[in-house]
Protein backbone atom coordinates (compact mmCIF):
# COMPACT_ATOMS: atom_id res chain seq x y z
CA UNK A 1 0.00 0.00 0.00
CA UNK A 2 2.02 3.41 -1.23
CA UNK A 3 0.47 5.72 1.78
CA UNK A 4 0.58 9.78 1.21
CA UNK A 5 3.98 10.99 1.60
CA UNK A 6 5.15 14.00 3.85
CA UNK A 7 7.44 17.00 2.62
CA UNK A 8 8.66 18.19 -0.80
CA UNK A 9 11.18 14.88 -1.07
CA UNK A 10 13.59 17.76 -2.85
CA UNK A 11 10.95 17.87 -5.48
CA UNK A 12 9.44 21.33 -5.46
CA UNK A 13 5.89 21.30 -4.49
CA UNK A 14 5.64 17.57 -4.83
CA UNK A 15 3.25 17.77 -2.08
CA UNK A 16 0.49 19.93 -3.84
CA UNK A 17 1.19 18.35 -7.31
CA UNK A 18 0.72 15.21 -5.51
CA UNK A 19 -2.73 16.06 -3.64
CA UNK A 20 -3.74 17.12 -7.13
CA UNK A 21 -3.19 14.12 -9.01
CA UNK A 22 -4.97 11.61 -6.26
CA UNK A 23 -7.63 14.76 -6.71
CA UNK A 24 -7.83 14.52 -10.12
CA UNK A 25 -8.29 10.31 -10.01
CA UNK A 26 -10.73 10.76 -7.55
CA UNK A 27 -14.50 11.03 -7.54
CA UNK A 28 -14.36 14.34 -5.48
CA UNK A 29 -15.40 17.15 -7.68
CA UNK A 30 -14.88 19.82 -4.53
CA UNK A 31 -11.68 17.98 -3.20
CA UNK A 32 -10.31 18.18 -7.15
CA UNK A 33 -11.41 21.77 -7.21
CA UNK A 34 -9.50 23.39 -4.26
CA UNK A 35 -6.33 21.27 -5.25
CA UNK A 36 -6.65 22.77 -8.68
CA UNK A 37 -7.15 26.28 -7.37
CA UNK A 38 -3.66 25.00 -5.02
CA UNK A 39 -1.72 24.05 -8.00
CA UNK A 40 -2.93 27.31 -9.95
CA UNK A 41 -2.05 29.62 -6.77
CA UNK A 42 1.41 27.53 -6.37
CA UNK A 43 2.34 26.89 -10.28
CA UNK A 44 0.00 29.03 -12.32
CA UNK A 45 -2.00 28.22 -14.86
CA UNK A 46 0.55 26.49 -17.45
CA UNK A 47 0.81 24.54 -14.88
CA UNK A 48 -2.27 23.16 -14.05
CA UNK A 49 -2.83 22.21 -17.86
CA UNK A 50 0.25 20.29 -18.10
CA UNK A 51 -0.19 18.38 -14.90
CA UNK A 52 -3.61 17.68 -15.83
CA UNK A 53 -2.17 16.57 -19.20
CA UNK A 54 0.62 13.83 -17.15
CA UNK A 55 -2.62 12.81 -15.12
CA UNK A 56 -4.30 11.88 -17.95
CA UNK A 57 -1.31 10.14 -20.11
CA UNK A 58 -0.78 7.99 -17.20
CA UNK A 59 -4.11 7.27 -16.21
CA UNK A 60 -4.12 5.84 -19.99
CA UNK A 61 -1.12 4.26 -19.82
CA UNK A 62 -1.53 2.30 -16.74
CA UNK A 63 -4.67 0.63 -18.22
CA UNK A 64 -2.76 -0.45 -21.40
CA UNK A 65 -0.54 -2.49 -19.12
CA UNK A 66 -3.20 -3.48 -17.02
CA UNK A 67 -5.35 -4.63 -19.89
CA UNK A 68 -2.80 -6.57 -22.14
CA UNK A 69 -0.41 -7.97 -19.52
CA UNK A 70 2.65 -6.99 -20.34
CA UNK A 71 5.62 -7.74 -18.59
CA UNK A 72 7.24 -5.22 -16.72
CA UNK A 73 10.91 -4.39 -19.54
CA UNK A 74 13.64 -6.83 -18.91
CA UNK A 75 16.16 -4.09 -18.78
CA UNK A 76 14.39 -2.51 -15.52
CA UNK A 77 13.40 -5.76 -13.48
CA UNK A 78 16.46 -6.01 -11.49
CA UNK A 79 17.35 -2.10 -11.37
CA UNK A 80 13.79 -1.99 -9.79
CA UNK A 81 13.39 -4.87 -7.34
CA UNK A 82 14.16 -3.51 -4.30
CA UNK A 83 12.54 -0.57 -4.59
CA UNK A 84 9.19 -2.66 -5.43
CA UNK A 85 10.00 -4.63 -2.62
CA UNK A 86 10.06 -1.70 0.07
CA UNK A 87 6.98 0.15 -1.60
CA UNK A 88 4.90 -3.18 -1.76
CA UNK A 89 4.69 -2.64 -5.46
CA UNK A 90 4.80 -6.20 -6.19
CA UNK A 91 1.55 -7.22 -3.94
CA UNK A 92 -0.37 -4.76 -6.31
CA UNK A 93 -3.48 -6.63 -7.71
CA UNK A 94 -2.39 -5.86 -11.26
CA UNK A 95 1.34 -8.18 -10.78
CA UNK A 96 -1.16 -11.24 -10.07
CA UNK A 97 -1.23 -13.26 -13.81
CA UNK B 1 -17.68 16.17 -37.12
CA UNK B 2 -17.41 17.39 -33.48
CA UNK B 3 -14.30 19.02 -32.86
CA UNK B 4 -12.32 19.28 -29.77
CA UNK B 5 -11.66 22.83 -28.30
CA UNK B 6 -10.14 24.98 -25.57
CA UNK B 7 -10.43 28.43 -26.86
CA UNK B 8 -13.47 28.97 -24.71
CA UNK B 9 -11.79 27.65 -21.39
CA UNK B 10 -10.79 30.55 -18.52
CA UNK B 11 -6.72 29.85 -19.46
CA UNK B 12 -4.77 28.94 -22.20
CA UNK B 13 -4.19 25.59 -23.41
CA UNK B 14 -1.40 24.86 -25.54
CA UNK B 15 -2.04 24.67 -29.27
CA UNK B 16 -0.31 20.81 -29.52
CA UNK B 17 -2.86 19.42 -26.80
CA UNK B 18 -5.55 20.63 -28.71
CA UNK B 19 -4.35 19.44 -31.99
CA UNK B 20 -3.76 15.93 -30.23
CA UNK B 21 -7.44 15.56 -28.63
CA UNK B 22 -8.65 17.00 -32.18
CA UNK B 23 -6.66 13.97 -33.63
CA UNK B 24 -7.37 11.45 -31.19
CA UNK B 25 -11.17 12.50 -31.68
CA UNK B 26 -10.78 12.04 -35.58
CA UNK B 27 -9.32 8.74 -35.30
CA UNK B 28 -11.93 7.44 -33.16
CA UNK B 29 -14.22 8.45 -35.61
CA UNK B 30 -12.58 7.03 -38.56
CA UNK B 31 -13.04 3.07 -39.54
CA UNK B 32 -10.58 1.23 -37.85
CA UNK B 33 -8.35 -2.41 -38.22
CA UNK B 34 -11.52 -4.14 -37.15
CA UNK B 35 -14.49 -1.79 -36.19
CA UNK B 36 -16.46 0.80 -38.06
CA UNK B 37 -16.52 4.77 -37.10
CA UNK B 38 -19.99 3.77 -35.25
CA UNK B 39 -18.32 1.00 -33.35
CA UNK B 40 -15.54 3.30 -32.14
CA UNK B 41 -17.54 5.89 -31.45
CA UNK B 42 -19.84 3.69 -29.72
CA UNK B 43 -17.01 2.29 -27.34
CA UNK B 44 -15.95 5.78 -26.46
CA UNK B 45 -19.73 6.30 -25.25
CA UNK B 46 -19.76 3.26 -23.65
CA UNK B 47 -16.58 4.33 -21.71
CA UNK B 48 -18.39 7.31 -20.73
CA UNK B 49 -21.22 5.29 -19.75
CA UNK B 50 -19.37 3.19 -17.89
CA UNK B 51 -18.42 4.64 -14.19
CA UNK B 52 -22.13 4.70 -13.63
CA UNK B 53 -22.91 1.10 -14.02
CA UNK B 54 -24.13 -0.47 -10.55
CA UNK B 55 -22.85 -4.08 -11.47
CA UNK B 56 -19.12 -2.52 -11.85
CA UNK B 57 -20.04 -0.17 -8.51
CA UNK B 58 -20.65 -3.72 -6.85
CA UNK B 59 -17.78 -5.74 -8.44
CA UNK B 60 -15.42 -2.77 -7.18
CA UNK B 61 -16.40 -2.98 -3.57
CA UNK B 62 -16.07 -7.32 -3.63
CA UNK B 63 -12.99 -8.91 -2.67
CA UNK B 64 -13.28 -10.41 -5.99
CA UNK B 65 -14.72 -8.92 -8.94
CA UNK B 66 -15.04 -12.61 -10.84
CA UNK B 67 -17.36 -13.40 -7.73
CA UNK B 68 -20.14 -11.10 -8.64
CA UNK B 69 -22.22 -12.21 -11.76
CA UNK B 70 -25.33 -9.61 -13.11
CA UNK B 71 -25.57 -7.51 -16.32
CA UNK B 72 -23.92 -3.83 -17.16
CA UNK B 73 -25.93 -0.68 -17.23
CA UNK B 74 -24.81 -0.43 -20.61
CA UNK B 75 -26.01 1.78 -23.69
CA UNK B 76 -27.06 -1.13 -25.78
CA UNK B 77 -25.14 -0.22 -29.01
CA UNK B 78 -22.01 -3.21 -27.88
CA UNK B 79 -21.62 -6.86 -27.66
CA UNK B 80 -22.05 -8.14 -23.89
CA UNK B 81 -18.11 -9.18 -24.41
CA UNK B 82 -17.35 -5.28 -25.60
CA UNK B 83 -19.35 -4.23 -22.80
CA UNK B 84 -17.32 -6.43 -20.06
CA UNK B 85 -14.01 -5.24 -22.15
CA UNK B 86 -15.18 -2.00 -21.85
CA UNK B 87 -16.77 -1.43 -18.04
CA UNK B 88 -13.37 -3.19 -16.47
CA UNK B 89 -11.47 -1.58 -18.08
CA UNK B 90 -12.28 1.99 -17.04
CA UNK B 91 -13.72 1.00 -13.53
CA UNK B 92 -11.14 -1.75 -11.95
CA UNK B 93 -8.43 -2.05 -14.21
CA UNK B 94 -5.74 -2.77 -11.32
CA UNK B 95 -7.99 -6.75 -11.19
CA UNK B 96 -7.92 -7.55 -14.93
CA UNK B 97 -6.88 -11.07 -15.32
CA UNK B 98 -4.98 -13.44 -18.19
CA UNK B 99 -8.07 -15.73 -17.65
CA UNK B 100 -10.53 -13.05 -18.54
CA UNK B 101 -8.63 -11.35 -21.15
CA UNK B 102 -8.78 -15.31 -22.71
CA UNK B 103 -12.08 -15.98 -21.93
CA UNK B 104 -13.55 -13.11 -23.72
CA UNK B 105 -11.56 -13.77 -26.64
CA UNK B 106 -12.30 -17.73 -26.24
CA UNK B 107 -16.28 -16.27 -26.21
CA UNK B 108 -15.87 -14.75 -29.67
CA UNK B 109 -14.49 -11.07 -28.92
CA UNK B 110 -11.23 -11.14 -31.45
CA UNK B 111 -7.78 -10.21 -29.77
CA UNK B 112 -7.72 -7.33 -32.91
CA UNK B 113 -11.10 -6.37 -32.05
CA UNK B 114 -10.09 -6.80 -28.02
CA UNK B 115 -6.80 -4.78 -28.33
CA UNK B 116 -8.65 -2.26 -30.90
CA UNK B 117 -11.07 -1.70 -28.09
CA UNK B 118 -8.31 -0.95 -25.47
CA UNK B 119 -7.08 1.94 -27.29
CA UNK B 120 -9.92 3.97 -27.90
CA UNK B 121 -11.23 3.07 -24.42
CA UNK B 122 -8.04 4.90 -22.90
CA UNK B 123 -7.60 7.40 -25.43
CA UNK B 124 -10.98 8.57 -24.38
CA UNK B 125 -10.28 8.23 -20.45
CA UNK B 126 -7.42 10.52 -21.17
CA UNK B 127 -8.83 13.26 -22.63
CA UNK B 128 -11.95 13.07 -20.58
CA UNK B 129 -9.25 12.49 -17.34
CA UNK B 130 -7.59 15.60 -19.06
CA UNK B 131 -10.97 17.63 -19.18
CA UNK B 132 -12.26 16.94 -15.91
CA UNK B 133 -8.70 17.14 -14.09
CA UNK B 134 -8.24 21.16 -15.63
CA UNK B 135 -11.73 21.74 -14.73
CA UNK B 136 -13.55 21.42 -18.38
CA UNK B 137 -16.42 19.89 -19.38
CA UNK B 138 -15.63 16.87 -21.68
CA UNK B 139 -15.44 17.83 -25.14
CA UNK B 140 -18.55 16.24 -27.17
CA UNK B 141 -17.81 12.56 -28.67
CA UNK B 142 -17.26 12.41 -32.77
CA UNK B 143 -19.65 12.14 -35.79
CA UNK B 144 -18.66 8.98 -36.78
CA UNK B 145 -17.42 8.21 -40.26
CA UNK B 146 -18.41 5.95 -42.90
CA UNK B 147 -16.03 2.98 -43.88
CA UNK B 148 -15.13 -0.56 -43.48
CA UNK B 149 -12.76 -1.43 -41.16
CA UNK B 150 -9.37 -2.73 -42.68
CA UNK B 151 -9.17 -6.28 -41.39
CA UNK B 152 -5.27 -5.87 -41.87
CA UNK B 153 -3.21 -8.08 -39.15
CA UNK B 154 0.01 -7.41 -38.91
CA UNK B 155 2.19 -10.92 -39.74
CA UNK B 156 4.93 -10.59 -37.55
CA UNK B 157 2.20 -10.30 -34.88
CA UNK B 158 2.32 -13.53 -32.71
CA UNK B 159 1.98 -14.18 -28.68
CA UNK B 160 4.78 -13.55 -26.35
CA UNK B 161 4.96 -12.53 -22.83
CA UNK B 162 1.78 -9.91 -23.07
CA UNK B 163 -1.93 -11.11 -22.94
CA UNK B 164 -2.45 -10.10 -26.18
CA UNK B 165 -0.25 -11.02 -29.33
CA UNK B 166 1.69 -8.40 -30.06
CA UNK B 167 4.94 -7.30 -32.69
CA UNK B 168 7.82 -8.54 -30.20
CA UNK B 169 11.42 -6.75 -30.61
CA UNK B 170 13.22 -9.07 -32.57
CA UNK B 171 10.48 -9.45 -35.47
CA UNK B 172 9.83 -5.32 -35.32
CA UNK B 173 12.70 -4.88 -38.01
CA UNK B 174 10.06 -3.36 -40.60
CA UNK B 175 8.98 -0.69 -38.15
CA UNK B 176 12.05 1.52 -37.53
CA UNK B 177 10.96 4.80 -36.91
CA UNK B 178 7.69 3.29 -35.12
CA UNK B 179 6.47 3.81 -31.68
CA UNK B 180 6.98 -0.07 -31.18
CA UNK B 181 10.11 -0.27 -33.18
CA UNK B 182 12.60 -3.50 -31.88
CA UNK B 183 14.30 -0.74 -29.17
CA UNK B 184 10.82 0.40 -27.75
CA UNK B 185 9.16 -0.64 -24.35
CA UNK B 186 7.32 -2.99 -23.63
CA UNK B 187 4.27 -0.58 -23.03
CA UNK B 188 5.10 0.81 -26.63
CA UNK B 189 4.34 -2.27 -28.33
CA UNK B 190 1.57 -3.22 -26.05
CA UNK B 191 -1.16 -2.53 -29.12
CA UNK B 192 0.80 -3.43 -31.75
CA UNK B 193 -1.19 -6.22 -33.17
CA UNK B 194 -3.32 -2.85 -33.97
CA UNK B 195 -0.57 -0.85 -35.23
CA UNK B 196 -3.12 2.46 -35.95
CA UNK B 197 -4.36 2.00 -32.73
CA UNK B 198 -1.06 2.09 -31.25
CA UNK B 199 0.23 4.86 -33.02
CA UNK B 200 -2.51 6.99 -32.60
CA UNK B 201 -2.05 6.45 -28.65
CA UNK B 202 1.07 7.03 -28.60
CA UNK B 203 0.46 10.47 -30.44
CA UNK B 204 -1.78 11.72 -27.79
CA UNK B 205 0.91 10.41 -25.43
CA UNK B 206 3.80 12.19 -26.64
CA UNK B 207 1.82 15.76 -26.83
CA UNK B 208 0.48 15.15 -23.23
CA UNK B 209 3.86 13.92 -21.42
CA UNK B 210 6.84 14.34 -23.47
CA UNK B 211 8.43 13.44 -27.32
CA UNK B 212 10.49 10.72 -27.27
CA UNK B 213 13.19 12.73 -27.64
CA UNK B 214 12.37 15.21 -24.58
CA UNK B 215 11.51 12.62 -22.41
CA UNK B 216 15.74 12.13 -22.17
CA UNK B 217 17.08 15.52 -22.77
CA UNK B 218 17.90 16.60 -18.96
CA UNK B 219 19.29 19.42 -20.23
CA UNK B 220 15.80 21.32 -21.87
CA UNK B 221 12.65 21.62 -20.06
CA UNK B 222 9.49 21.24 -22.36
CA UNK B 223 6.87 21.76 -20.01
CA UNK B 224 5.72 24.10 -17.33
CA UNK B 225 6.64 21.47 -14.91
CA UNK B 226 10.52 19.48 -14.88
CA UNK B 227 11.11 16.44 -15.89
CA UNK B 228 11.17 15.43 -12.21
CA UNK B 229 7.94 16.88 -10.96
CA UNK B 230 6.56 15.09 -14.46
CA UNK B 231 7.89 11.16 -13.07
CA UNK B 232 6.60 12.39 -9.61
CA UNK B 233 3.09 12.75 -10.82
CA UNK B 234 3.61 9.54 -13.31
CA UNK B 235 4.78 7.77 -10.56
CA UNK B 236 2.20 8.99 -8.27
CA UNK B 237 -0.94 8.45 -10.50
CA UNK B 238 0.53 4.89 -11.11
CA UNK B 239 0.44 3.72 -7.66
CA UNK B 240 -2.78 5.12 -6.87
CA UNK B 241 -4.06 2.95 -10.00
CA UNK B 242 -2.02 0.04 -8.55
CA UNK B 243 -0.15 -0.53 -12.08
CA UNK B 244 2.74 -2.60 -11.63
CA UNK B 245 4.06 -1.76 -14.91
Amino acid sequence: MIGGADGDGGIPHSEILGRFAEAAIGDDADVLAAARMELVGALGDAAMVDTSAIVATFTAIDRVADATGIPIDAARVAPTAGLRGQLGIDSFPSNAP
Amino acid sequence: MSVVSYDNAPFPVREALSAAHNRVWRHISEPGTWFTGENRVAIANETRNAPGCALCAKRKEALSPYQVDGAHDDLGALSPGLVETIHRIVTDPARLKQDWVEGLIDAGLGDGEYVEAVGVVCMTVSVDTFNSAAGLEPPPLPDPMAGEPTRSRPPEAKPGDAWVPWIAPEDAGAYDGEVFAAASSNVQRALSLVPDGCKAFFDMVEAQYLARHEMRDFGNEFRAITHTQIEFIAGRVSALNQCVY
